[in-house]
């Protein structure tokens, strides 16, 4: 939604308000695991790319190769290494899905990936606004369908990448498994990257969705963003504000009648 | 640097397979691998033409070895002076390798999950280049014989320059083996007719095929067009300017 669209609906006392109160989007929990899962796919990324060196499978130019192996004492340390951080990795995501699959995984398989009649629209839709046509888009809830469809590929692949990663290691389930494994590991790193790039540009170099960025460090976004990009789940917020509101006010009214009937013994 | 190269010569043999024990002991080598091997091959023909003999191989540490570029990791290598070597602690077992080599001189050591092959005896010679490869040095006819080939005054370089040796290859596969046979001409016939380089095995396998020529191209033009597309949102990002307010 445009800022003129935005100003339809609000006073600009209004619109400037709501660009200062914020909004939060992410637990402590989600900003940790993601900037961890940043991290691990810097590094297994660059080892991974330097560790295949055969020119018919070749990833990374040969300069990156030659950097990146230099760090290590040897290849063999390299790989050793890759693997060692791999399991690291896998061992920390399945504790996050184990200890919070109530209030993470299953949240977020449910809420943050399924698409609903909405999203399906909002595909069309987009392509049309990038095309150049003036259209609407349908309203969006926490994330929207580019997002929740990326975050799809991003969980088959990372599934994909583990489950790959373990047969190549302790080569489970025999030879043929483990030669199939390898360029299954290829094609997942490769699909989740070609998205990445997408991913980081949109997040933390578009100005439009810039609030997102921030908000994988605050946890929170403003209002106004949260307003012209996922309204559904402004609508939701606000609902939910409107209620712990109330819930206050009740707490406060018995709060008040107690503290009245405490007062009253106090000064008896 | 040195070249290392082999004779075998096939008049010495008498196939009792002293070489492939000493192989078995020194190298540990697993029960149904090898690293070198004796099959002897049946008298043929007719009285007075018959021709008998045992193809004693091993790896052949080719000049242009299908092993090398086979390998994914660089696990298989080819040394300073010629030997196809496998780097154990790179090397994750896939066996593309094994499938890539024509002679079969390869396989997979189920119990280390890791590919072993001949490597001339290289820890061996290393630390003591007098030394021989355990096969040399066990074989009782001495129809092994190992060394420098680049050196003009070794004995290999005078047996292999100097008498007709040959090599096991066929018109489909010429990599430059390293192990040159003396002796009967009809014996290496026999070798080649009974025991070919197979032609089909100096490739990868399927799924090595798979990723070579289909998904490395596709993830390799999909990455880039990720990142063509984002530069060129960039540049247009840069070109529109951003705004104070309403973003």
């Amino acid at each position: 939604m445009s800022m003129e669209q935005a100003r339809k609906h609000f006073s600009p006392e209004q619109y400037f308000a709501m660009s200062e109160r914020m909004l939060k989007k992410h637990d402590v929990a989600s900003i940790w695991l993601h900037w961890f899962n940043a991290a691990v796919w810097l590094v297994e990324l660059t080892t991974g790319a330097a560790l295949i060196v055969s020119r018919p499978y070749t990833f990374a130019p040969p300069w990156v190769i030659g950097t990146v192996g230099s760090i290590f004492e040897s290849r063999a340390v390299m790989l050793r290494f890759h693997i060692a951080v791999g399991l690291v990795w896998i061992a920390v995501l399945a504790l996050n899905g184990i200890f919070g699959f109530r209030h993470y995984l299953l949240h977020f398989l449910k809420n943050d990936l399924m698409l609903d009649r909405d999203d399906l629209r909002w595909f069309p839709a987009k392509i049309a606004q990038i095309l150049g046509r003036k259209v609407e888009l349908p309203e969006q809830g926490i994330y929207n369908a580019g997002q929740k469809a990326y975050g799809s590929v991003v969980a088959v692949g990372t599934l994909a990448i583990m489950i790959t990663g373990l047969v190549m290691s302790f080569h489970l389930f025999g030879i043929g498994w483990v030669q199939w494994s390898i360029p299954i590991h290829f094609v997942a790193v490769g699909v989740v990257l070609a998205g990445l790039f997408v991913h980081v540009y949109m997040a933390a170099v578009l100005p439009e969705e810039r609030p997102a960025f921030f908000s994988m460090f605050s946890g929170k976004v403003n209002e106004l963003y949260a307003f012209m990009h996922h309204r559904k789940w402004w609508r939701e917020m606000k609902r939910r504000e409107a209620e712990f509101k109330k819930e206050l006010e009740s707490l406060d009214g018995r709060q008040g009648d107690d503290g009245n009937d405490r007062g009253s013994g106090r000064t008896s | 640097m040195a070249r290392y190269a082999m004779a075998i010569d096939l008049d010495r043999c008498v196939g009792c397979g002293a070489c492939v024990l000493a192989c078995k002991g020194e190298w540990n080598v697993m029960d149904g691998g090898a690293r070198d091997w004796v099959i002897p091959i049946l008298p043929e023909g007719r009285f007075p033409d018959v021709a008998s003999t045992f193809y004693t191989g091993l790896c052949n540490h080719c000049d242009e070895p299908s092993c090398v570029p086979a390998c994914p990791t660089g696990a298989t290598y080819q040394d300073e002076s010629g030997r196809v070597r496998v780097d154990k602690d790179l090397c994750i077992g896939c066996g593309y390798c094994v499938a890539a080599c024509p002679y079969g001189a390869r396989y997979h050591d189920a119990r280390v999950h890791k590919v072993d092959k001949c490597d001339f005896c290289a820890e061996r010679l290393d630390p003591d280049p007098h030394r021989e490869p355990a096969c040399v040095q066990t074989c009782p006819a001495s129809a092994r014989i190992f060394g420098d080939l680049s050196d003009p005054s070794s004995r290999i370089n005078a047996l292999v320059y100097g008498s007709p040796a040959r090599r096991l290859e066929t018109a489909e596969v010429a990599i430059g083996p390293n192990v040159y046979y003396l002796g009967d001409a009809h014996h290496v016939d026999q070798i080649l007719a009974h025991h070919p380089p197979d032609p089909h095995r100096t490739v990868p396998p399927l799924p090595g095929l798979v990723w070579s020529r289909f998904l490395r191209p596709a993830v390799l033009a999909g990455v880039a067009v990720a990142f063509a597309g984002q530069a060129a949102a960039f540049f247009y990002q840069l070109a529109r300017g951003e705004k104070p307010f309403g973003e």
